[in-house]
């Protein structure tokens, strides 16, 4: 998904289109730029946020018309030659959508002499406005260029552009892809949708399929695909921009973990071989003779990632029985590693931005490790930089707190060690395909765990006063603990720890009191009977317990307060639904805070800095 | 013009399939009710549409967003209880009247063709229009007595044959109602009821008009009746796409198929249009998929089964040897192997201790249910949600949620 943007008017461009494009980074956000017309044509784009675009953009623009665009590559990497706008000649073009053909109208436009700059689709709308209104004889204008330009292209489309010969209008077009124009008083705009619109007017014209047309800045013209003018009625838009990214939910966090069922099979989508008992990685550039070879993983994170990498630890070591190491990256970097060339640097960032996890793998890089990279940013620096990039494909994630993004690498971690260890042939096809069936079952538990929200609600409701609160878990349910406590921390301001159930009584015992909730993940396993004490141990201090167990567990209501259920599931694969039950958990026990949520204090979503 | 598509309540008589999510999402030809509806008003060119929601809302506003995938913009406004359908269309007020405008009512969990939308655009007069379909036999709808074009009286399910006018609840109105409405008595049924406020308005002189529509209006009041509207859509179904998938060598697909993407139809498997499968499904080695029969994302069908004019929700997985027939398989259901549903036309299904009627039907299990091997299910009988069924278990009585059958 992309987000393009256009402004024509009196006031000056370059901040109305900045600010609009950062209305569409739910859209996506992983290259951005804008082309500006003041006597010649501006362009000014870069891979990264539309902040990092503001960073490269002169404060001393006059133009007061142009274009923008936001994108999200799904295909191919964002590099800012393959970010929009595309240029041709004094052409300037932004596009949403894809055009099927343009591999054959590229042959064509390389045959008449056009240069190609990017790998995009986009550029060859770019060459072929320029195309037909200056390779032939009869000069027409943009407009009917456009037409021309649209009947070659196959696909879907809403384009914006701009040509220093008709200065002071925009053009626009649309198939498939959506577009609209908004109506203010010191000027007119395009965009992607509403949204980017609605701080400067709420006034809006809807353009419908093959409808093409000019935003200056007194004037709109919209036209038929049989080229009459048509006349549109102005709507009034009356929500407010919150809520229209929302789509209705409260918070972003919230309508983020409700997205987990299809996050969860966009993650696996493609890659689950049941009946073989196999993961299909074709993105894993390791010989099987390398995997075989594998001595020693170490995972380097931050953060929820790290939390994540804690889980995908043991399951390197269960299913792959390949020794992993698990280090903090800004810890890592700082230490002295000991490294050699048979091992593997496995790096999660969701951003693949985070300046700490790209430093630490940069030096393992020198020691000659195999690198992978685990991100949902296509083309991310990380991306870029390691041998193999596994993507989490969980789309744009906008609240700060991770969630989808969380159950995204943990389904990611699963997919990898299942597939290596099926290549060092430490698990047999049968155990892999149950494992398989596991993940496959995901969707719908996760769902039948939203289904049942309610109860999440009112024990975070009876807790929500509390001043700490504990979660303990043991071995897959360690990293659950603490991303669990992590995330209550970050957005309810709760002092929150968790803990390995087992460290307990070397210390953290010391500060139970009645008055702490002890989350206690207690599904079914081989440490089941070995958390159940733990529990005891708890009670015995009055503290409160909250377990989460499986749905048939009658045994785990006689030592806990209350019980949070999860649909019962592989023991491995248990954390993910724990996990969601607790995000819920977390978010409902800020909503009864009245927090922030999506915007925490003194955090942003993706840290650049060291 | 705005559309207000109603989609707050529940749909108590499609349980167990709304135990988890509102009748408006209940899947046809792979798309929730909702959906086509929208794409109806899509296709008239309506495109700002207000959602009035409530039971289970999450679950629209995941589907919908902002209505930018369907060609529309969504405004969400809830009803937190839900009390009747003029209270729920009060709750659009502000975004509707300050317009002056007429604007379009239409409820989310009856499917309206493009057609029948146009008609009714196109015949509206006076305070109100009546979209209104004839139907051979009406008993048990809402039906409209008329004078000519215009509406003399709204009688609610009545039990002997007034009219064969029946009310679609899709209704063409200008801004006065919302006066009308603050008016409305609450019924019998402790609701405030859209019709009561016409019926007012009716006696005040105010002309209501009707528009009747021979296109297709198709109201789910039972969730069997699903299985009448799956067949007509799925036949309507013209993005005929296969290439997204893979079909293995030796696999036979024939007639109207679409196949969505990551899907694999296994060798062996023989699969008859029309028929519907979703994103990311593994279909045999071996199986049988026959017509009319839609199958949602994710789902697993193993070898030897064979699935005719049914309806598989999304997250199920199939076990062998089992034959499904004119059946709804809610999502997140495990089936064990040879586990035959069996099928019987003209049945007298019991819910609620009234019997309902049903054409044709094998069995409906809700979300969540797991069902051991060797399970059969008696012709009428339903499975709720959340179920646990054993191995070697013959079911021929309805079992309720959350049960464990030994």
């Amino acid at each position: 998904m992309c987000g393009i943007v256009g402004y024509a008017g009196r006031n000056q461009a370059a901040s109305i289109l900045v600010d609009s494009l950062k209305r569409l980074e739910y859209r996506g956000y992983d290259s951005a730029g804008i082309s500006l017309f003041n006597g010649e044509l501006a362009t000014h784009k870069t891979v990264g946020k539309i902040a990092d675009l503001e960073a490269i953009i002169p404060d001393d623009l006059d133009a007061c018309i142009g274009i923008g665009h936001t994108r999200w590559a799904t295909h191919g990497k964002p590099e800012t030659r393959n970010s929009h706008p595309h240029v041709s000649g004094n052409v300037s073009v932004v596009h949403n959508g894809i055009i099927e053909n343009y591999m054959m109208l590229k042959e064509e436009l390389i045959e008449k002499g056009y240069e190609f700059k990017s790998d995009t689709d986009t550029e060859v709308i770019a060459h072929l406005l320029h195309q037909k209104m200056y390779a032939s004889d009869k000069s027409i204008d943009l407009l009917t260029s456009m037409r021309e330009t649209i009947e070659c292209l196959e696909g879907s489309y809403a384009i914006a552009a701009l040509c220093t010969d008709e200065s002071e209008k925009i053009i626009f077009a649309r198939k498939d892809s959506p577009l609209v124009i908004g109506v203010g008083e010191d000027g007119n705009y395009a965009a992607s949708d509403v949204t980017a619109l609605l701080k400067y007017t709420k006034d809006i014209l809807y353009i419908n399929d093959n409808e093409t047309g000019t935003v200056s800045p007194d004037e709109i013209r919209v036209f038929g695909q049989d080229g009459n003018l048509i006349k549109k009625d102005i709507e009034t838009v009356e929500w407010d921009i919150e809520a229209a990214e929302k789509a209705g939910y409260d918070h972003f966090m919230l309508k983020e973990i409700h997205e987990q069922p299809t996050s969860i099979q966009n993650t696996f989508a493609g890659k689950l071989l049941e009946l073989e008992g196999n993961i299909k990685l074709d993105e894993l550039y390791l010989s099987k003779e390398q995997i075989k070879y594998l001595r020693r993983a170490t995972i380097i994170a931050c953060g929820t990632s790290w939390n994540a990498g804690i889980l995908g630890k043991y399951l390197f070591e269960k299913l792959a029985g390949i020794h992993t190491d698990i280090e903090t990256a800004s810890e890592f970097r700082y230490g002295n590693p000991v490294l050699c060339g048979e091992e593997l640097t496995i790096a999660i960032t969701q951003s693949g931005e985070t300046a700490d996890t790209l430093a630490a793998v940069r030096s393992s890089m020198s020691y000659g490790c195999k690198t992978i990279a685990i991100t949902n940013v296509v083309g991310s620096t990380i991306a870029r930089e390691c041998d193999s990039v596994l993507y989490t494909r969980a789309g744009p994630e906008i609240g700060v707190a991770a969630t989808k993004t969380f159950t995204a690498q943990l389904i990611t971690l699963y997919m990898l060690a299942i597939h290596l260890g099926r290549s060092r042939n430490f698990i047999s096809p049968d155990d892999a395909k149950k494992l398989i069936i596991g993940l496959k079952k995901l969707p719908g538990q996760v769902q039948k765990i939203l289904n049942r929200k309610e109860t999440i609600k009112e024990c975070a409701d009876i807790f929500a006063d509390r001043r700490d609160y504990f979660f303990i878990g043991r071995y897959l349910n360690y990293p659950v603990a603490l991303e669990s406590a992590l995330k209550l921390k970050e957005i309810s301001y709760i002092h929150a720890e968790g803990y390995a159930a087992g460290e307990l009584k070397h210390g953290p015992l010391a500060l139970l009191t009645k008055d702490t909730p002890v989350v206690a993940i207690a599904t079914k396993g081989h440490t089941y009977d070995k958390i159940l004490s733990n529990i005891k141990e708890v009670k015995a201090r009055d503290a409160t317990v909250i377990a989460v167990a499986d749905e048939d567990d009658t045994e785990i209501e006689k030592y806990a307060d209350v019980v949070l259920r999860i649909p019962s599931s592989h023991e491995l694969i248990a954390p993910v639904l724990s996990s969601v039950t607790l995000q819920l958990l977390a978010y409902y026990t800020a909503l009864a805070r009245d927090c922030s949520i999506d915007k925490p204090r003194n955090l942003a979503k993706s840290v650049t800095v060291e | 013009m705005k559309a207000v598509i109603l989609a707050a309540g529940e749909g108590k008589r499609c349980r167990p399939l709304t135990a988890t999510r509102s009748k408006v999402m209940l899947p046809v030809a792979n798309k929730p009710i909702l959906e086509h509806v929208i794409t109806a008003l899509a296709k008239n060119d309506i495109k700002d549409i207000i959602l009035v929601v409530g039971y289970e809302k999450e679950r629209i506003m995941n589907h919908f967003e902002d209505g930018i995938r369907f060609g529309v913009n969504i405004n969400y406004v809830e009803q937190k209880a839900q009390i009747g359908t003029a209270h729920a269309i009060l709750q659009t007020r502000e975004l509707i009247e300050p317009d002056g405008e007429d604007f379009l009512v239409l409820n989310g969990d009856n499917i309206v063709g493009t057609e029948a939308i146009s008609s009714l655009i196109k015949k509206a007069n006076g305070n109100a229009t009546i979209l209104v379909c004839k139907k051979e036999d009406a008993i048990g709808y809402g039906v409209i007595v008329s004078e000519g074009k215009y509406v003399k009286e709204i009688v609610e399910k009545p039990e002997t044959v007034v009219s064969n006018l029946v009310n679609t609840g899709t209704y063409l109105l200008n801004s006065i109602i919302f006066k009308v409405i603050e008016r409305t008595p609450i019924s019998s049924m402790g609701e405030y009821a859209i019709t009561d406020t016409l019926q007012i308005m009716i006696e005040n002189g105010m002309d209501i008009v009707m528009a009747i529509t021979r296109s297709e209006w198709l109201d789910a009041a039972h969730s069997w009746d699903l299985l009448k509207a799956n067949p007509i859509l799925l036949a309507q179904n013209t993005e005929e796409k296969l290439q997204n998938g893979t079909i293995e060598e030796g696999a036979i697909v024939k007639g109207n198929v679409s196949v969505g993407q990551n899907t694999t139809i296994r060798s062996g498997s023989y699969v008859v249009g029309p028929v519907i499968i979703g994103d990311n499904c593994d279909i045999g080695p071996n199986a049988v998929i026959l017509p009319s029969t839609s199958i949602a994302n994710n789902v697993s069908i193993s070898s030897f089964t064979q699935v005719q004019n049914s309806i598989i929700m999304q997250d199920v997985r199939i076990n062998t040897h089992s034959s499904i027939s004119s059946s709804i398989i809610g999502s997140n259901v495990d089936i064990g192997s040879n586990f035959i549903s069996e099928e019987k036309e003209d049945l007298r299904i019991e819910i609620d201790d009234t019997l309902h009627h049903a054409d044709k039907l094998g069995t409906i299990i809700g979300d969540d249910t797991v069902i051991g091997a060797n399970v059969v299910v008696k012709a009428g009988v339903m499975i709720s949600n959340n179920c646990k069924v054993n191995s070697g278990n013959k079911v021929h009585e309805t079992i309720p949620e959350n049960s464990t059958i030994i």
